[in-house]
């Protein structure tokens, strides 16, 4: 109903009325009825809704809708003087143009005249040309007609007519100039015009724009003040409607105001009455109260008398608690400070303490040092002495072999000088045959030491040749190869060492391999074997036949094993490697000692071995055929493919003991020396004690018959001196004899040679008796 | 407390010590000076009140009231600048206050050389402006003073150079001061060689030579080559190849575009690569030089608008011209008055029906008649570009009005139409109407002198007044009537 005037206004009219309704008419949300609430919610999202809408199609909506409605006065006129205003600027615009329009028709309309004028200018000139062509044609026909003639008055009369042709032509041509020269100065005042037309058409369109300009100028005012005042009265009836309501509203205001008074004051005076009321039962209730409380503040004094009283005791207590304690903490002062004299005290000490400290560390550290480094020296020394000792014990086992087979060789020259006496004394003397005596140390060349331990190789070297030989001969072998010890047949290590060449190929270089192949099958397979050892770690021949053994022993248990039970192998020969390997590794770690011991034993067996040959020799023939026996006789049970494995378990094995043989081999190094002394008093009894009484009583025998022999040919001496002189006797009779006459001298001859005669025959006696 | 009292204590008697020898002089000194004129003035004022108030440095009342007595020294260095300016521009390394304080002293007549680079100060060049020319329109020229003062500069020089007598290097020597300031040249004069009008004491005695001469070569104008590829930003190019005032002196020599001129023209605004605008009017262009200027233009990078109106173009000129459409982005083409017929509308209508460039398209005072309207009409109803068609004074008649009608009737870009001046009869005003009926786009529809019917005209006037305020709504609310729009076009496509 509100006769709402601009949009923007008339819309926030429409707000504040309906914020007014909503407060007064509409239902409330805050009412107690359900419906009315219900309803309440409904208009507020129909409001929201139509508040959307309307932001959504934008102000301008709002401003026609509102136009349309009740189309407000200033719109009204703006529209209005918008639209006037337009109308004018297009009529000026086109009052303005339309003068360069009609000149623009002129021009055309010129054009076409133009156009036409030319056309009929050139028809004109074309007829024209053609003409003048004729009678030009004319006259130079005539020319030759003239040069014919030959009478001079027709000549005469021919060049006058034709002179009078050539003038008609000129002067039509000039006529024609003359016309185009008209028509040249009718353009140019057509032009002149037509400048001042266009001078005037500038000067008007000039005035026009002025004009124009002018008007709208004015006319722009004028509507600016129109729709001003639009505004302005639109803007009074606004504000005498708004006043209005105002004052409307105001008054509704006030008689609420006066309702809202009425009711408080009867409120008020509901409230004092209740009040009143409230005030009597209140001093009731107070009194009550004071009456109790009194009764209670007695009681309570009471209990305050009692409490100072207990005070009063608790503070006499106190106090001389607290005398007490001032004692004490005077006495704890004291103390206190006693306690911090001590403590600087033994800070004191403790520092001396710790300076003594550090310079005992010092001390020991500089002690340590030096300790430390005459321990490195005397390691130095020590380490040098080893070497001194090493190279003294290698030079003294030299010089000691030296000095050994000095006097070995002494005693064997003494021996066989023994010897030789007593084949002699055997031989000549006694007349009996002489067996030399065969002495296992007489064969015995150096000092006595155990028997050098062969390297695996050359184990194996022997026993491939054992093996060829073997073919030949088995017996042979087994009495030939003598140092294969115990239980193992050559036959089967060969074996075994055959199926570990061919199943651990994998250890040989390739290389090797293919230098290889050219070779003998034997040496082929030593050099295989050589590689595959080298790679296993097996050095010297104790290791070959625990490898050897090993085998065997696996071989057993995998045996065992397999007469047991049905083929559940892998677990079984897990087990039985594991047992294997369990009882190596027992082997090693429970027997240090033992092993030590072992290994002991058996150098000691095989020095006894060599010692004793021949002894034990068929002792081991048994005990190894045992063995074999035992053992089963086919190698071919391991199968190939495990091979590998029991390798496997044998390096596992190998390795730890290897250690301790090591330690070994440097005991091993210092000999013993308790089989020399037997040695040499073996050496000393080489000639036994029967003998050397056969000796003594030989030699007093002899003694005696020396004796007879030194008579003897002392006597012989005498014989010899007698025939000397007996001779010498003889020539100097002969001399005599001679010198007197020859007669004499064939008497006196025969005499000497029946006295040797005699003697020859008496030395003949004497041999035989010797004899 | 005493102890941390005592050092302040101790050590004021020092400072003091020690400010007694050095600063307190020039304390006491001042603190002497001040109260001494106070003393002095005090007696003295009640004798010599103006005397007072020449010695005071303020007073209230008066607020332009200062006592500078001797002027800054800033202010003298500043006055020493501006008068010395010419021989020793000193600006950029001074504050930004005093920059402008010497930029509004110096003078406007400062040698270009100087200035042209160095100042940016759109004042000054506003007041060279000023000085120059009494009207000055600086939104012709983008905006800016100094683009204007170059440009105007330029175009003077340009306007006033007479071939073989002015000095090329006048010219040359302002290019690189204004190369970066020209965006436009408009020129409407060029001198020819030997100027009549202007110096015929010069031309009397070479008389003869002259005569010699300008039987043909001599009558080239100023090349435009070396300037225009020396301005880096131009953008413009309005030419007229004409003489202004001649008077009495007129000769059709003065009036002569020769076939040199037109070569290097041609070879400059091809070599001009920024160029968008190239207006050559009023220069008695025909068809053949109006090809090699177009041929010149095929393919140009930024060429927007080209306007060859008032010139002798042809049908074969026309032709060129809607290659050029086709080979360029062309948006405003301008053959007003010339010679274009039929088949050269023909062609530009071809060239039009698959253009997408083209938005404005005059051929006012042309000879097209219904052949060349028939065909345009044909091409506008497959173009979407063009908006404004100017073919006023063409003789037109019945037949192109009741095409252009069934175009109306399709056709949605075009805003503005001009028909007058042609024969377009009272039955094509009727068809043109029902065309008009259902367009809801033109805004301009000129029929005016063109034999239609008032009533029908009047009622076109109404529909046009429909549109114009349809489009009103449409700019004021870009997304209101969008959809009403849209909800009609399916009632055009069933009419």
């Amino acid at each position: 109903m509100n006769p709402s005037p601009s949009e923007s206004i008339g819309v926030l009219d429409q707000t504040v009325e309906e914020r007014l309704s909503t407060q007064n008419l509409e239902p409330s949300v805050n009412s107690d009825n359900p419906q009315e609430r219900i309803q309440a919610r409904r208009l507020r999202i129909a409001a929201r809704l139509e508040a959307r809408r309307r932001e959504a199609l934008g102000e301008y909506t709002d401003g026609k809708k509102e136009s349309e409605e009740d189309q407000s006065k200033s719109y009204k006129q703006k529209e209005e003087s918008r639209l006037k205003l337009s109308k004018l600027l297009l009529c000026g615009t086109e009052l303005v143009t339309n003068i360069q329009v009609a000149a623009d028709i002129r021009e055309i309309h010129r054009r076409v005249e133009e156009e036409e004028i030319k056309r009929q200018r050139l028809e004109k000139l074309e007829n024209e040309v053609k003409n003048s062509q004729d009678k030009f044609d004319e006259i130079t026909t005539k020319w030759e007609e003239g040069k014919r003639k030959r009478i001079p008055q027709d000549l005469w009369e021919i060049l006058n007519t034709q002179q009078l042709h050539c003038a008609e032509l000129i002067e039509d041509k000039n006529k024609l100039i003359n016309e185009l020269q008209q028509e040249l100065k009718v353009k140019d005042d057509q032009y002149v015009k037509d400048l001042k037309k266009q001078s005037d058409d500038i000067s008007l369109l000039l005035e026009r724009m002025e004009e124009q300009v002018k008007d709208v100028m004015k006319s722009f005012r004028q509507e600016l003040s129109v729709i001003e005042k639009a505004f302005e009265l639109e803007r009074q009836e606004l504000l005498t409607s708004n006043r209005k309501k105002w004052e409307r509203a105001l008054q509704t205001h006030n008689s609420k105001e006066l309702e809202y008074l009425i009711n408080r004051i009867k409120k008020v005076e509901d409230y004092e009455k209740q009040l009143n009321k409230q005030r009597i039962w209140d001093c009731e209730e107070y009194n009550m109260i004071k009456i109790k409380l009194e009764q209670d503040v007695q009681i309570l004094e009471q209990q305050l008398q009692q409490m100072k009283a207990t005070y009063q005791l608790n503070q006499e207590k106190l106090e001389y608690n607290f005398q007490v304690l001032k004692k004490r903490d005077e006495e704890s002062t004291v103390i206190k400070s006693q306690q911090k004299r001590k403590i600087n005290r033994l800070q004191d000490v403790l520092n001396n303490l710790r300076s003594k400290y550090a310079k005992q560390v010092k001390h020991f550290q500089e002690e340590n040092h030096s300790l430390t480094s005459e321990y490195k020296r005397l390691v130095i020394q020590f380490k040098e002495l080893q070497r001194a000792m090493r190279q003294f014990a290698i030079i003294d086992a030299e010089k000691f072999r030296e000095i050994w087979l000095m006097n070995e060789e002494e005693a064997k020259g003494l021996i066989d000088r023994a010897f030789d006496v007593d084949r002699i004394i055997h031989m000549q003397h006694l007349g009996l045959p002489w067996t030399a005596p065969d002495f296992w140390f007489l064969k015995n060349v150096g000092p006595i030491s155990q028997q050098p331990q062969k390297t695996a190789k050359q184990i194996v070297e022997e026993v491939l040749k054992q093996a060829d030989e073997d073919g030949l001969e088995e017996n042979a072998s087994e009495s030939s190869y003598l140092d294969l010890p115990k239980q193992v047949s050559a036959k089967t290590t060969r074996k075994i060492l055959m199926l570990l060449c061919d199943e651990s190929g994998f250890l040989i270089e390739s290389k090797l391999l293919s230098l290889l192949l050219p070779l003998e099958k034997n040496e082929c397979y030593l050099l295989k074997l050589d590689a595959i050892f080298s790679a296993l770690g097996i050095e010297s021949e104790d290791d070959l036949y625990k490898l050897v053994k090993f085998f065997l022993e696996y071989r057993t248990h995998h045996l065992s094993s397999s007469q047991i039970g049905s083929w559940t192998q892998a677990n079984l020969e897990q087990s039985s490697f594991m047992s294997a390997l369990e009882r190596m590794s027992l082997l090693s770690a429970t027997g240090l000692e033992n092993t030590k011991w072992e290994l002991e034993q058996e150098s000691e067996q095989e020095t006894e071995e060599a010692e004793s040959m021949e002894g034990e020799e068929e002792e081991s023939f048994v005990g190894r055929e045992l063995e074999e026996k035992e053992a089963p006789p086919s190698p071919k049970l391991i199968h190939p493919n495990e091979v590998l494995k029991v390798l496997e378990a044998f390096v596992m094995g190998l390795k730890k003991p290897r250690n301790i043989r090591a330690t070994m081999r440097t005991a091993n190094s210092s000999r013993d020396n308790s089989k020399d002394s037997d040695y040499w008093k073996a050496l000393t009894t080489v000639i036994p004690p029967s003998k050397q009484n056969l000796w003594d009583a030989l030699y007093t025998a002899l003694e005696k018959y020396h004796l007879v022999l030194t008579q003897r040919a002392k006597l012989l001496i005498e014989n010899n001196s007698l025939e000397q002189q007996n001779s010498e006797l003889q020539m100097l009779l002969q001399q005599y004899l001679h010198s007197k006459v020859g007669g004499q001298r064939s008497k006196e001859e025969p005499l000497p040679s029946v006295r040797w005669f005699r003697w020859d025959a008496k030395q003949q006696e004497h041999l035989r008796w010797r004899q | 407390m005493q102890g941390t009292l005592t050092p302040p204590l101790v050590s004021v008697p020092s400072q003091s010590t020690s400010s007694n020898q050095g600063p307190p002089p020039t304390a006491s000194q001042i603190s002497n000076v001040g109260p001494q004129p106070s003393k002095t003035l005090s007696p003295s004022a009640k004798s010599k009140p103006t005397n007072v108030r020449h010695m005071r440095r303020i007073i209230a009342e008066d607020a332009e009231w200062s006592l500078a007595i001797v002027p800054l020294l800033t202010e003298l260095c500043i006055q020493h600048i501006i008068k010395n300016f010419e021989k020793n521009p000193i600006l950029k390394q001074l504050l930004p206050e005093h920059q402008q304080k010497v930029l509004n002293h110096l003078s406007p007549d400062l040698p270009l050389a100087v200035t042209a680079n160095l100042i940016e100060d759109e004042n000054y060049w506003r007041r060279c402006c000023t000085k120059r020319w009494p009207v000055c329109h600086v939104s012709k020229h983008g905006g800016s003073w100094k683009h204007m003062f170059f440009e105007r500069h330029l175009e003077n020089l340009l306007k006033h150079f007479i071939p073989g007598t002015t000095d090329p290097s006048v010219i040359l020597d302002l290019l690189p001061l204004c190369r970066n300031y020209v965006r436009r040249i408009r020129v409407d004069q060029f001198l020819p060689p030997v100027q009549l009008p202007t110096s015929p004491l010069t031309r009397e005695p070479s008389e003869s030579e002259s005569e010699v001469d300008s039987e043909e070569p001599t009558m080239d104008h100023y090349q435009l080559g070396d300037l225009v590829a020396g301005l880096i930003h131009l953008e413009e190019l309005d030419l007229v190849y004409g003489v202004k005032d001649c008077g009495m002196n007129f000769e059709w020599n003065l009036f002569l575009f020769t076939y040199r001129d037109c070569h290097s023209l041609a070879a400059t605004i091809k070599a001009c690569h920024t160029l968008k605008i190239f207006r050559l009017t009023r220069s008695k262009v025909d068809d053949e030089k109006a090809r090699i200027l177009i041929r010149s233009l095929l393919d140009h990078p930024a060429l927007r608008e080209l306007d060859l109106s008032h010139n002798l173009i042809g049908d074969r000129g026309a032709r060129a011209a809607a290659k050029l459409l086709s080979h360029s982005r062309l948006r405003v083409l301008n053959l007003a008055n010339n010679q274009v017929r039929g088949p050269g509308a023909q062609s530009l209508a071809h060239a039009l029906a698959h253009n997408t460039n083209l938005i404005s398209l005059n051929l006012r005072l042309n000879c097209l008649e219904d052949e060349g309207g028939q065909a345009l009409a044909h091409a506008l109803q497959t173009n979407k570009c063009l908006t404004t068609l100017n073919l006023g004074g063409n003789e037109l008649s019945e037949p192109t009005a009741t095409l252009l009608a069934q175009v109306l009737a399709i056709n949605t870009t075009l805003t503005s139409i001009n028909l007058s001046c042609n024969h377009i009869g009272l039955d094509g005003g009727k068809q043109l109407l029902e065309g008009m009926s259902d367009n809801k786009t033109l805004l301009e529809f000129d029929l005016r002198l063109s034999d239609v019917a008032q009533e029908s005209e009047y009622l076109i006037g109404q529909a046009l007044c429909a549109n114009r305020e349809a489009a009103r709504q449409r700019t004021l609310n870009p997304g209101y009537l969008t959809s009403p729009i849209i909800a009609n076009d399916p009632d055009h496509s069933v009419e």
